[in-house]
């Protein structure tokens, strides 16, 4: 599904943030990518989503080389590898429907998919009765999860989490990281970007570790181990 | 192509509407901007106006003897019409310079009396000849000088030159100082403007960041903030336009 061929990233003068990053993450897989911060993980995110392109090394996704994106081509890559960011960036001025019916106007989904769409996923991420709300008026956990809302509108086949839960406290987390579960089960692939030990213990699943740029640690049902 | 366009008029309007303080400002703005422009350009009109309404009132006078006959005249006239720079040659009979002699003078008892008490009108007929072309008076003035006829009495082409210098000096520094100060507004006005536009555009930083991540094309990024900027400059124009309607 992801393929990364020896990633590297240097910012100039002389940073390394990504030292020759090796990984492959199979369709459906649950993954989560840990490491204490400025160890690589969203400059690994940035790329993953064409923002930013690495010095060194191939990503694929699919067939699709993502490595060297033009410009036009982003936001194509936008509608198959969602993302979601602990600061939920969502628009400020538009209600949470028009937030996650945004990304499908962008697409040029019809206005009757887009009212018949926006309400199933609302209720999925369990914001059914708050989708005529600003983003002001509902807490964190309920803006990232209009913000999955979005991600999950374009029934994207990986969804990229990078740190969702670090504004929330312990029980908004768990119920995030619960929503991006039933998520996967539903096939998407999902990478969770995060330095909460407390998660990534209960969660059981693939855990990448990154220290200093590289990958240290590859384990299949794994453990926060830093 | 139509539905993007459909959405791109939408999300414009939200965002006028939404962003409602920040729409007043930016069209009163372009209020004042285009208003100071129009403000100069009226000034620059009635100016023009004024010194074109002076211009028409120069003319050369040429004063006949008391007994020419009417046929002379209007042969001397005819001659005169026919010169370069005539635009138009006016005979003002000697009943018809009575008349405007009385009128001038309605308010002077005095000078009526006296005219009165002549018994014929002591006042002789002239032709009055306007310049087509101002510039080039000095032309038609040599012109008449060269003309000779037994029935010119007089020629009044004194203090006419003088005037002329100051009327064309005055059109001169008003069109000098028009077109300074037109430069002036235009660089404060597109300067104003540049300022808006990026202030707008920092007012929605965040947002155009994160409509890209979501997968907008530029296009769609921008095509709403063309669509303010049309709506914005449509209502200012109105607005201008209704204050110089109404003043």
């Amino acid at each position: 599904m992801i393929n990364l061929q020896n990633i590297s990233k240097i910012y100039q003068p002389n940073i390394k943030a990504l030292d020759r990053v090796s990984l492959s993450i199979k369709p459906g897989e649950f993954v989560s990518l840990v490491g204490q911060s400025g160890t690589g993980k969203t400059t690994l995110v940035r790329c993953l989503i064409g923002e930013e392109q690495p010095t060194e090394g191939k990503i694929t996704i699919g067939d699709w080389d993502i490595t060297r994106l033009s410009k036009n081509q982003i936001p194509f890559l936008r509608r198959q590898v969602a993302v979601i960011f602990q600061d939920f960036k969502l628009l400020p001025k538009k209600t949470l429907f028009e937030n996650v019916a945004f990304a499908l106007e962008v697409a040029g989904k019809s206005g009757d998919k887009i009212r018949s769409i926006v309400p199933q996923v609302m209720k999925i991420v369990g914001l059914g009765s708050k989708m005529k709300r600003y983003p002001h008026e509902v807490s964190g956990g309920e803006q990232q999860r209009a913000a999955i809302a979005r991600a999950l509108v374009y029934q994207p086949k990986v969804l990229l989490a990078d740190e969702p839960t670090g504004n929330l406290d312990s029980i908004n987390a768990q119920e995030i990281v619960d929503l991006l579960k039933k998520i996967n089960e539903f096939g998407t692939t999902v990478v969770l970007v995060t330095h909460n030990r407390e998660i990534v213990n209960r969660l059981k699943r693939r855990v990448v570790t990154l220290h200093d740029g590289r990958v240290i640690s590859d384990q299949a049902v794994g453990k926060y181990s830093l | 192509m139509f539905i993007s366009l459909a959405r791109a008029a939408k999300f414009s309007l939200q965002d006028i509407i939404r962003n409602v303080w920040l729409s007043l400002v930016t069209i009163i703005i372009l209020v004042l901007a285009f208003f100071s422009v129009n403000l100069l350009l009226s000034v620059q009109v009635i100016s023009k106006a004024a010194i074109d309404t002076v211009r028409d009132k120069i003319d050369v006078s040429l004063y006949l003897k008391n007994d020419s006959a009417e046929s002379d005249i209007l042969a001397l006239r005819a001659q005169i019409s026919a010169m370069d720079n005539v635009r138009e040659v006016i005979y003002v009979s000697k009943q018809q310079a009575l008349e405007d002699f009385q009128t001038k003078h309605q308010n002077n008892p005095d000078i009526l009396e006296a005219l009165r008490e002549l018994d014929t009108n002591p006042l002789s007929p002239s032709l009055i000849v306007r310049p087509s072309d101002i510039n080039k008076y000095e032309t038609l003035i040599t012109n008449l000088n060269r003309l000779s006829s037994p029935i010119i009495e007089s020629r009044n082409f004194d203090d006419q030159s003088l005037m002329l210098q100051k009327i064309n000096s005055i059109t001169d520094r008003v069109s000098q100082a028009g077109f300074v100060v037109s430069l002036l507004f235009i660089f404060i006005t597109l300067l104003v403007l540049y300022n808006t536009i990026r202030v707008a555009i920092y007012t929605h930083r965040t947002e155009i960041g994160i409509e890209r991540l979501v997968g907008a094309s530029d296009w769609f990024i921008r095509a709403p903030f063309i669509i303010s900027s049309l709506i914005y400059t449509l209502i200012a124009l109105f607005l201008v336009r209704q204050f110089f309607t109404f003043s």
